[in-house]
């Protein structure tokens, strides 16, 4: 099997996942025992009123015919109109208006520990068991094990009387003047104040949900490093006289990178849910604190959009990793079978 | 050693030719564990048999179903009953809470002791116990290995022994333990009881609580809950932090809660929710991604392909979005009622868990299917499930036990964050995560201890459970790398 078979296949199966994904997602949120008339209209609501608006929504109907009905307006994006978070505005308008400020904090929480954890690892690796490596492992390992939200409200009390815990720095008025706390401005990025006060606000938010992954690359990092260096072709080009810096990028950096893609792709997940809790902590409304309210205030098909939205997005990232690992590491496809 | 004789024989056989060991360790055994009796009672008492009952009550025609929940209760009298025997570790022996009067010291607490310490000494005799029984119990894995055995040596024996000098993984059980004891015997190292600090603290015959009225110069009493009333922590202004006592002589060795309820007790029975949903959550996540790797490993082909699929399509949907989903769905219905929802929690947390732990084991056990011995046992015409049962499972659990050790962390921070947010666990049951809310805004006043040591704690715990991990993965393969990403991204928090 070729590399691009292979890709090809994974390509194909996973039109499936996103089939299956969908329905089950239709299943819990329209099958399940909630009650989609009541949350809108709310308790005190005639049977008039409810017959109509059963039938304005379709929820009168056979459920076969709506989960059919459901599956093609997904697959062709017509994802209905929210109901309770902003009535009647269609569900991607409202979607699109949040979208911006997770995207940004989210972008930052991949780049970061790209920035930090990889190096760190790397530098760890290189001079194993010394005290530098020992400090480096260690403090990765109880990074991992605190949970995202607490730090964030560790965070979040650092930095709001940070002129006391760090040393006379004073974060709020650090560059630009902003609230520790809070929705981020985001009109205008383009401005360079503004942009860097937008990334300012969600910063530490960023920081935070980038930290377990920032803890799991410096620790794959660190070993994928000593493995490749102990590795016969490395000791083979070291007796070829080949010099240690184009070793070190050209023989080792390479082959260490290879199990550190499911990591930095993997933390598509974990950032989408990890959202939720991190923008509730420090009041940013975005994409999850939407899905949260969505489903704590029952606008049903505002949240299925977003699961549908979110589980494409993770489909599509796993596509993404295939194809890195295709081009990276030729030995995919002539593993296993 | 001398067990050459025969060695088919079963264990009950060999005992019977050697009983000496055996009864040794077993009569201490039993006076050990006779000691808390009670205790063992009361924990079989508090699993919810009525649902169950219930549930086969309702099922059934009524006659018959009446008959059940007859039986049922005949059942639940006689357990309750042996929970009643009063154990050794109990409050009442060693009780901490009691008044002080000037002039006389203090009152009703253990040898008139300062209720501090002699809430230390209950505390530290506990684990003096848990101990002596943790060795105890190693103690019978050692006779067992050295009389009855008829193997001088197993491969297991050198796991053991590597796993005994892994200082970072000893450091994890030990960790691990602590907090399994505190779990296990939260109504007796916790200051207050349950019924006052959680259930029912206006309860007139069980929340007493007595102390001395300077004002009235008596002693007087009062309901915990209004007690509690009195003891808020509330940041500057009022704040009853660690190691303090409040007004009504009460002690509270980790300081009280925005609601006046005691800290320690508090996450004491918080600490159980977690390790229930954590322990919960990672058999049925083990069993479900054990036995899908015998079956991948076994059949392959489409079978593999399958659970492929499945398992893309389950980790497409980010955990804690569908947990939400799946919570706020589900608060009407019954089964969030079980357990306060951790059931429910817990059960979630499984079913969307396997997915990490398959992947990190399919390999190892595509590796070990590959053996001559699995051959020799499809050669000899073992059926498919013995063979898996006996040639290819010890090996997978062995590897299986070290990610669910590491993915148990991830279950326990998941269920903070969700209580955090305020779904799960609902109140008056504790659970770590609705402190860390509680407190959330009181963090840069003197009241920071609410926020802050709940956080600790899980960090603690989790950091345990990672240790305990890393040991057994060191001692199951000492070759093998720290750096399997699956396994990383297994043991992953999903964002909590």
């Amino acid at each position: 099997m070729s590399r691009w078979t292979y890709f090809a296949k994974r390509l194909v199966l996973s039109i499936p996942v996103i089939i299956f994904g969908t329905s089950l997602t239709f299943f819990i949120i329209y099958a399940g025992p909630i009650d989609p008339v009541t949350s809108i209209l709310g308790m005190g609501a005639t049977s008039e009123q409810i017959q109509n608006l059963e039938q304005q929504l379709g929820l009168n109907q056979p459920l076969w015919e709506q989960y059919f009905q459901y599956m093609v307006d997904m697959f062709t994006f017509s994802l209905g109109e929210s109901w309770v978070i902003r009535p009647d505005v269609a569900a991607n308008e409202v979607i699109l208006s949040y979208a911006p400020r997770t995207v940004l904090m989210g972008a930052l929480a991949v780049i970061l520990p790209l920035f930090v954890g990889i190096p760190l690892g790397f530098y760890a690796g290189l001079r194993p068991n010394t005290l530098g490596d020992y400090t480096a492992s260690f403090t990765g390992i109880v990074w991992r094990a605190m949970p995202n939200f607490w730090l964030a409200v560790i965070m979040l009390m650092v930095l709001s009387s940070s002129e006391y815990w760090l040393f006379g720095f004073n974060w709020e008025t650090w560059i630009v003047s902003t609230n520790v706390a809070g929705t981020p401005e985001m009109d205008n990025l383009l401005q360079p104040l503004n942009f860097i006060a937008a990334v300012k606000v969600v910063l530490p938010g960023a920081l935070v949900l980038g930290s377990a992954s920032m803890g799991n690359e410096m620790r794959i990092g660190r070993t994928a490093f000593l493995e490749a260096k102990n590795s016969n072709y490395v000791e083979m080009a070291r007796a070829k006289g080949v010099p240690g810096r184009s070793i070190v990028w050209k023989h080792i950096f390479r082959n260490a990178l290879i199990p550190l893609i499911p990591v930095i792709t993997a933390e598509a997940g974990v950032l989408v849910g990890g959202s939720v809790l991190i923008e509730s902590v420090f009041g940013i409304n975005g994409i999850g604190w939407l899905f949260f309210n969505a489903m704590a205030r029952g606008d049903l098909p505002l949240a299925v959009a977003m699961m549908y939205l979110i589980i494409l997005l993770i489909v599509g990232l796993n596509i993404l990793q295939d194809f890195l690992y295709t081009i990276v590491d030729p030995r995919v496809g002539f593993e296993g079978e | 050693m001398s067990m050459t004789e025969n060695k088919n024989d079963s264990i009950v056989e060999r005992v019977k030719e050697n009983p000496g060991p055996a009864a040794r360790w077993g009569a201490v055994m039993a006076f050990l564990l006779l000691l808390e009796f009670g205790a063992i009672w009361g924990g079989i008492m508090s699993i919810p048999w009525d649902v169950p009952v219930k549930g086969l009550a309702d099922v059934l025609p009524a006659a018959i179903g009446g008959v059940v929940t007859g039986i049922g209760s005949v059942f639940a009298d006689v357990g309750n009953a042996f929970a009643e025997v009063p154990t050794l570790l109990e409050r009442q022996w060693i009780p901490n809470r009691g008044y002080h009067v000037p002039g006389e010291g203090w009152q009703g607490t253990f040898l008139g002791l300062e209720p501090a310490y002699a809430w230390l000494i209950r505390l530290t005799l506990v684990y003096v116990y848990a101990a002596v029984t943790a060795y105890w119990a190693w103690r019978g894995y050692m006779t067992f290995r050295r009389h009855y055995r008829y193997a001088d040596w197993t491969p297991a024996d050198d796991m053991i022994d590597r796993f005994r000098s892994h200082n970072w993984g000893r450091f994890g059980l030990i960790i691990v333990a602590a907090f399994l004891v505190m779990a296990l015997f939260a109504p007796a190292v916790s200051p207050t009881t349950e019924s006052q600090n959680m259930t029912n603290p206006y309860d007139t015959e069980n929340s007493m609580v007595k102390y001395y009225n300077e004002n009235a110069g008596e002693v007087q009493e009062v309901t915990a809950g209004s007690a509690n009333l009195a003891s808020k922590s509330r940041g500057d202004r009022q704040n009853f932090g660690l190691w303090t006592y409040d007004k009504y002589d009460r002690f509270h060795p980790f300081g009280t809660l925005t609601t006046g309820k005691d800290l320690f007790t508090f996450m004491a029975f918080g600490g159980r929710i977690s390790l229930f949903i954590g322990l919960f959550a990672s058999a049925l996540a083990g069993g479900i991604a054990l036995s899908l790797a015998l079956l991948t490993s076994y059949y392959k082909g489409l079978v593999d392909l399958a659970t492929v699929l499945t398992s893309d399509a389950f980790s497409a949907m980010p955990r804690l979005l569908v947990l939400i989903m799946l919570v706020t769905v589900l608060q009407e219905h019954w089964i969030s009622d079980i357990y306060s929802g951790a059931f429910l929690l817990a059960f979630l947390f499984g079913i969307w868990g396997w997915m990490g732990l398959w992947r990190a084991i399919r390999g190892p056990s595509f590796q070990i299917v590959e053996n001559e011995w699995v051959t020799a046992a499809k050669g000899f015409g073992d059926r498919p499930w013995s063979i898996v049962k006996k040639h290819v499972a010890p090996y997978v659990i062995g590897y299986l036990l070290i990610y669910l050790s590491m993915s148990l962390g991830g279950y326990i921070i998941g269920a903070a964050g969700l209580s955090y947010l305020g779904l799960g666990v609902t109140a008056p049951t504790p659970e770590l995560g609705r402190a860390i809310a509680g407190g959330q805004d009181l963090i840069t006043t003197k009241s920071w201890h609410i926020s802050v040591l709940p956080g600790v704690m899980i960090t603690l715990l989790v950091l345990g459970f990672n240790a305990l991990g890393d040991g057994i993965r060191d001692a199951i393969d000492p070759q093998s790398s720290s750096g399997d990403s699956s396994g990383e991204a297994a043991a992953a928090g999903g964002g909590a």
